[in-house]
């Protein structure tokens, strides 16, 4: 009786604590509902305003001098080395030590995945039916249809943003991605693939400002082993999401051109 | 009641720490991280462009000489979150002063971080310095 309500004191403050903060919202379908406008690469709750003010992306300019937020081209701090083969990490390294010059957005092609789901300075939005899930993304105005338990087609073109298909294992919508090209960076500076390129990933809307990413990359043309990463998608009512035009007036690469002509100094 | 203000402090303190990721191509590129400049003059031109804004500033130099600079700043969408109202919070006459870095180059043109308004109201027109350029650890190892 002693060890039961023992027992039961314990479930009940692990129950307690494990709560979440509140409850996932659900479709009619009684699946997680995803829908709504998320942001990438961030764990503040709150609307844009409060959760990125201080430093963050879009901050309130309350103080210019803290530390840099990192960038999509930034590897953050904690996360293991990405899992190249030796000359495939020898040109990551390259592509590092120009600093980013040779991003394939800086020419306004298309972020690719998974890059742009877990970029923070731009909102993503998803639209969920039972047959169907759309995300949108503002960063080069991408998007992404994905039917519900569909096969993949078997005259796919190489793409930019790959074919993606999903399926609910529970409360997770599991999403396989295929049929890419090899132009798009996955997860910082050079990080390039090839067109063997499969990716699976992982939504777990763990609470009603939450949804848990985790992907996994698999490319046996450069990688020694999947790459695995973790990251969260923030609530952001209130945002929606603008046009994002690249080409209208990108001066950047010609500026690159300028500094490598000049025979500028990268080194760190 | 000190055991809740300091669980408070903490709420507050917690959401410097986050890591959101900005998209930008590399600003660390053309800028110089260790070259911060801060100036004021007057607005000449703003262009609320992607993928990133542009605005000109008149700045006279101690001999009165004027010369023109150019600031990159964020995208029209990330200015509109960030607080900015086109042709309302800076206009072309407007007096600020924006602190940001250098480009590369050493011509007249830097990064914009801060801009001080004529009011006195400060708003981010664009990233922290080196934005974009792989950061300080590559994203594999090496030994």
């Amino acid at each position: 009786m002693r060890t039961a309500v023992t027992l039961g004191f314990l479930c009940w403050a692990a129950c307690v604590s494990a709560q979440p903060k509140s409850a996932v919202p659900r479709a009619t379908d009684g699946k997680p509902d995803l829908t709504g406008v998320w942001q990438g690469g961030s764990t503040q709750r709150g609307n844009w305003e409060e959760a990125n003010a201080g430093n963050g992306v879009g901050g309130t300019g309350r103080d210019p001098s803290a530390a840099a937020a990192p960038s999509s081209n930034d590897r953050p701090a904690g996360r293991e080395g990405a899992p190249y083969q030796p000359w495939a990490a020898q040109k990551v390294m390259e592509a590092y030590n120009r600093r980013g010059i040779d991003d394939p957005t800086a020419l306004c092609l298309p972020p690719g995945l998974p890059r742009v789901v877990m970029l923070g300075l731009f909102p993503q939005q998803i639209i969920q039916t039972p047959q169907q899930v759309v995300m949108l993304y503002e960063y080069m105005s991408v998007f992404r249809v994905i039917p519900l338990n569909a096969p993949h087609p078997d005259d796919l073109l190489p793409s930019y943003m790959g074919n993606s298909v999903g399926h609910w294992e529970g409360d997770t919508l599991v999403v396989d991605v295929t049929g890419f090209n090899d132009k798009t960076w996955l997860s910082g500076a050079g990080t390039f693939h090839s067109d063997q390129l499969h990716i699976v990933e992982r939504y777990t809307r763990v609470d009603k400002d939450q949804i848990n990413y985790d992907v996994t990359m698999e490319d046996p043309k450069v990688l020694t082993k999947p790459w695995v990463l973790h990251s969260t998608l923030m609530l952001r009512e209130g945002t929606r999401l603008e046009e994002y035009v690249c080409a209208e007036n990108n001066l950047d690469p010609r500026e690159y051109e300028h500094l490598l002509k000049d025979g500028v100094n990268f080194k760190r | 009641m000190a055991r809740t203000s300091k669980l408070w402090r903490l709420a507050i303190a917690l959401p410097l720490l986050a890591t959101a990721l900005p998209a930008h191509h590399s600003f660390g590129a053309e800028y110089d991280a260790t070259k911060p400049v801060t100036l004021t003059g007057v607005i000449t031109k703003i262009d609320w462009t992607n993928p990133h804004s542009y605005f000109f500033l008149d700045v006279k130099d101690a001999k009165g000489n004027v010369a023109n600079w150019k600031f990159e700043g964020y995208p029209p969408s990330v200015l509109v979150r960030t607080g900015w109202k086109k042709d309302v919070t800076m206009k072309v006459g407007d007096t600020v002063t924006v602190f940001g870095w250098h480009a590369r180059d050493g011509t007249n043109w830097a990064h914009s971080r801060e801009v001080t308004l004529a009011n006195g109201k400060k708003l981010f027109f664009g990233p922290p310095a080196g934005t974009g350029d792989g950061g300080n650890t590559p994203a594999v190892d090496v030994k």
